[in-house]
């Protein structure tokens, strides 16, 4: 009796003392300093080390990776650095060049801008060679490297060429063809971004993907929305030979049944003067991709 | 007490014997050659990876002799039956857990002792021959004080993992004692991640499990501190202390657990 | 106080993982060892000797029943102090060479390190071994090792000594001095509990004797009793005898067994009656010469297979029904 309770008291000493360790943790290291998580920068020493084991070791980079990102993601520090993102990607895609869902990953999130990810589609671009050399039969990759030349770079002369050359790769979606000729014609189009980024939302293993990917379409129902709108806007100065000064006008005159609001539920403005309709100010679909003319890339 | 102390001495001449210290002679030259020969690629640039190296070397080693004499410190005995004298001579079988633990740490802390004052020695040496301007660009100095506070993190780290050697010593064979102590130490040292699959994992209750788990299970990750003294970083006693405490606490609790077992144990 | 005392003292074990049967090693043990006495602990292999003696050592613990040494229960360290066990089979650390096991064993019981030295030469002086003190351990055969056992058993003058098989391993010079061995333990006042299958041992050195079965008690009591009314005939050997001597003695159921030895030479078993003297006469009439007349008993051994095969005899007034007997 008294050899359990000294286990049940140790037992709790122990967990106390766990606790009032990660409560301290980390070491009392300024953020953004390594610490840990990657004490061999390394993959070819990785890969070496790890034996047999790559595989296990990829997974085990591959949830640094995730918690990296999204602890990143989170912090309120304004000087917050992604530093680790792409090593950490590079680490884990290195220990298995099959993993799929880690090149899928970083090709999204390396390219986001500050302060959702660290804005560097060139990164996105090193990653998808990578896999491409590995997998070189994937059209998964050829398209993937299309859309960060098509959505990120504006580059839409090489984001069709490598659109039409993941087409031409066994198990492409019909789809693919028709999006290069679209993309070499138009430029950025809605209906392709669509078509792409449901894609994305339909194969994504991660949550983060599905999110990232409804997030990126309801902002696409935005544009729409708005092109729509403003097309309403339009018809109603036809109409009266004026512009609406409010959302009660249109509604009054029979176009609109309620005040419109964005897919996030936040009201879109009128701009009266102009009759131009934007997003609510604090709506989260903010800001909206610009499909259409060049922006400058991140760096 | 005096019973302790002479199974503990025991142990530690079967140790002597056994020439598990050889392999002490082992780690110098092993150490000294490599160093030697990184001095000569980089031009005393590298002062990281012979600290690394050094570090490395006396927690793999310590690590080795922890877990192999560790896992037959008392199914030896149990299976060549000297436990029988032994036993009828006035101690307890609590008493003999303990000393044969004390016996193994006794050896641990002399290999240990050894290795850091040769490592010191190596690192004295190519502190008094490197130029110094290349001195002023390592990030702490080449015998560094601080680098005492991995080595005692080190020697706990031990004390814990031949407790849990001990443990399964008292009960399986060797073979299997040496799998689920590698594999505690192994687990222990992803524990950080096991606080964190909880944000990539599914089910709430798997995370519930894998936060528990985290509670329990030896955090042999919080024992490392090398990469932290090697690049200079302030490692605060506070943490040293903590943690020391973290691992006695723990090892009170598992050797407590092999003595209950033992005591129960019928001997056939 | 008795030295040694049992009661109801069972163990059973578990045997088999997958469907596990139980295997009763000892079964209600009830016995008790006067202090001084030499008591020999006999049975054949599987009796459970080497189980009771665990048992009394706390190297297993029984199912249920209660042991005592001293008037203290088995495990009081107290008690360890004062008794000596050598286990059957003994086996000692490789890297330590004799003297040092010795001197570690002293260490144990809070000897100063002169007196840890003084104690360990003597005893390997007394088992015969004091020239190889300082060889180690994994070098010495099976009956210098029987001879360290009982040197370890002895460390600490003690006035109870448990020998499982004392006599194993060792060659009949060894047998003989350590038989003397322990007969100096006995006139020193300790009490010897030792098991054994050697019965000639048994039958030279101990006052009372148990003899176990599987796992029961067959008999136990004074050695003297058991063996009291064991004339059960006689060996006459003649020589001289003719076959028609021989053939008349016989058929007057004078003789009930005779092996030829020689020529005209007989070893002759002859019954309880009518006395020897009488047919030994009756032969010397007819030519025959007297070589040697013994009585035969029955011997321990005669007792011992009597007991293992089942028979029980009812001329042994101490049968399995009353195995308590006072001390001797």
């Amino acid at each position: 009796m008294r050899t359990v309770i000294t286990i049940i008291a140790l037992l709790g000493a122990v967990v106390g003392l766990q606790a009032m360790q990660e409560r301290r943790q980390p070491l009392g290291l300024p953020p953004g300093v390594t610490g840990n998580v990657l004490y061999v920068r390394s993959p070819e020493f990785m890969r070496r080390a790890a034996l047999s084991y790559h595989a296990l070791l990829a997974d085990v980079y591959w949830i640094r990776t995730i918690q990296h990102y999204g602890g990143t993601k989170l912090a309120h520090d304004a000087n917050k650095q992604y530093d680790l993102l792409y090593p950490l990607l590079d680490l884990t895609t290195s220990l298995d060049p099959y993993f799929d869902i880690a090149y899928g990953f970083g090709s999204l999130f390396l390219a986001e801008p500050y302060p959702a990810g660290p804005g560097r589609p060139d990164l996105s671009i090193v990653l998808l060679q990578k896999a491409m050399r590995a997998q070189p039969d994937k059209w998964r990759f050829r398209e993937d490297l299309g859309f960060v030349y098509y959505w990120w770079l504006h580059d839409f002369v090489t984001a069709a060429d490598w659109f039409g050359r993941a087409s031409e790769l066994p198990g492409a979606p019909n789809w693919l063809k028709p999006l290069a000729a679209v993309t070499l014609a138009q430029g950025g189009n809605l209906a392709s971004s669509r078509t792409l980024w449901t894609e994305v939302f339909n194969t994504a293993d991660v949550d983060w993907l599905r999110t990232q990917a409804r997030f990126r379409l309801s902002q696409l129902d935005a544009t729409d929305e708005i092109t729509a709108l403003e097309r309403v806007v339009q018809a109603y100065r036809a109409r009266t030979g004026s512009l609406p000064q409010s959302w009660t006008d249109v509604i009054r005159a029979g176009y609109l049944t309620a005040p419109p609001a964005d897919p996030a539920e936040y009201p879109l403005q009128l701009d009266p003067a102009s009759g131009t309709v934007t997003l609510a100010r604090d709506s989260t679909l903010n800001p909206l991709p610009m499909t259409q003319a060049p922006a400058t890339p991140a760096r | 007490m005096r019973v302790i102390r002479h199974v503990a001495v025991n142990v530690f001449k079967e140790s002597v014997r056994d020439k598990v210290l050889y392999s002490l002679v082992v780690f110098a030259v092993l150490l000294i050659s490599i160093s030697y020969l990184i001095g000569q690629l980089t031009a005393g640039q590298d002062m990281k990876i012979i600290k690394d190296l050094g570090l490395a070397s006396i927690s793999l080693f310590g690590l080795l002799i922890a877990i192999f004499i560790g896992i037959g410190l008392v199914w030896k005995e149990v299976e060549q039956r000297s436990i029988y004298a032994l036993l009828s001579k006035p101690m307890s079988r609590s008493e003999f857990v303990v000393g044969k633990y004390c016996g193994l740490v006794l050896t641990l802390l002399i290999n240990v002792a050894v290795m850091t004052i040769a490592f010191y020695a190596l690192l004295a040496y190519i502190n008094r021959v490197v130029d110094p301007a290349i001195k002023l660009s390592w990030p702490a100095p080449a015998v560094d004080p601080a680098m005492l506070k991995a080595i005692v993190l080190i020697m706990i780290e031990l004390m814990l993992v031949t407790a849990i050697a001990l443990f399964f010593s008292t009960f399986s064979s060797p073979f299997l004692s040496a799998i689920l102590t590698i594999g505690l130490w192994v687990i222990g040292h992803f524990n950080d991640d096991l606080r964190n699959i909880g944000g990539v994992l599914g089910s709430r209750a798997a995370a519930l499990i894998a936060r528990g788990l985290y509670y329990v299970l030896p955090n042999f990750s919080a024992f490392d501190v090398k990469a932290q003294v090697v690049h200079g970083q302030a490692v605060p006693l506070g943490y040293v202390g903590l943690t020391s405490l973290y691992g006695i606490t723990y090892l009170a609790l598992v050797l407590v657990g092999a003595v209950a077992i033992f005591s129960r144990r019928d001997f056939k | 106080m008795d030295a040694i005392s049992t009661e109801s003292l069972t163990k059973h074990y578990t045997v088999g993982f997958w469907r596990p049967r139980p295997y009763l090693a000892l079964d209600g043990l009830t016995l008790q060892v006067g202090q001084g006495e030499v008591f020999g602990f006999l049975g054949p292999n599987g009796a459970g000797k080497t189980t009771t003696l665990k048992l009394l050592m706390q190297l297993i613990y029984p199912t249920s029943g209660r042991a005592a040494i001293l008037g203290k229960p088995v495990g009081d360290i107290g008690v360890k102090r004062r008794i000596g066990y050598l286990p059957e089979q003994p086996y000692f650390y490789d890297y330590l060479t004799a003297q040092e096991l010795l001197e570690y064993f002293a260490a144990l019981f809070g000897y100063a390190p002169a007196e840890r030295r003084r104690r360990a030469t003597a005893l390997l002086d007394e088992v015969g071994i004091a020239g190889e003190r300082r060889l180690p351990l994994r070098k010495f055969s099976k009956g210098m090792l029987q001879r360290v056992g009982i040197a370890q058993a002895l460390i600490n003058d003690p006035e109870v000594v448990f020998l499982d098989e004392p006599m194993s391993g060792l060659d009949p010079l060894g047998r003989r001095e350590i038989r003397h061995l322990i007969l100096r333990l006995r006139d020193r006042g300790c009490t010897v509990f030792f098991s054994s299958h050697v019965l000639a041992d048994a039958e030279a050195l101990c006052s009372r004797v148990a003899i176990l079965v599987n796992g029961h008690l067959a008999t136990a009591g004074k050695l003297s009793d058991i063996l009291a009314f064991k004339v059960r005939g006689w060996e006459l050997v003649v020589s001289g005898l003719t076959d028609a001597a021989l053939q008349q003695a016989e058929r007057q159921g004078h003789v009930t067994g005779a092996t030829r030895l020689g020529e005209s030479r007989y070893a002759l078993e002859l019954p309880l009656t009518p006395a020897p003297e009488q047919i030994l006469a009756g032969l010397m009439a007819q030519g025959a010469q007297l070589v040697t007349l013994n009585p035969l008993r029955d011997t321990l051994e005669d007792v011992f297979v009597r007991q293992v095969s089942g028979a029980s005899d009812p001329a042994t007034s101490l049968g399995a029904g009353a195995p308590r007997m006072g001390p001797a």
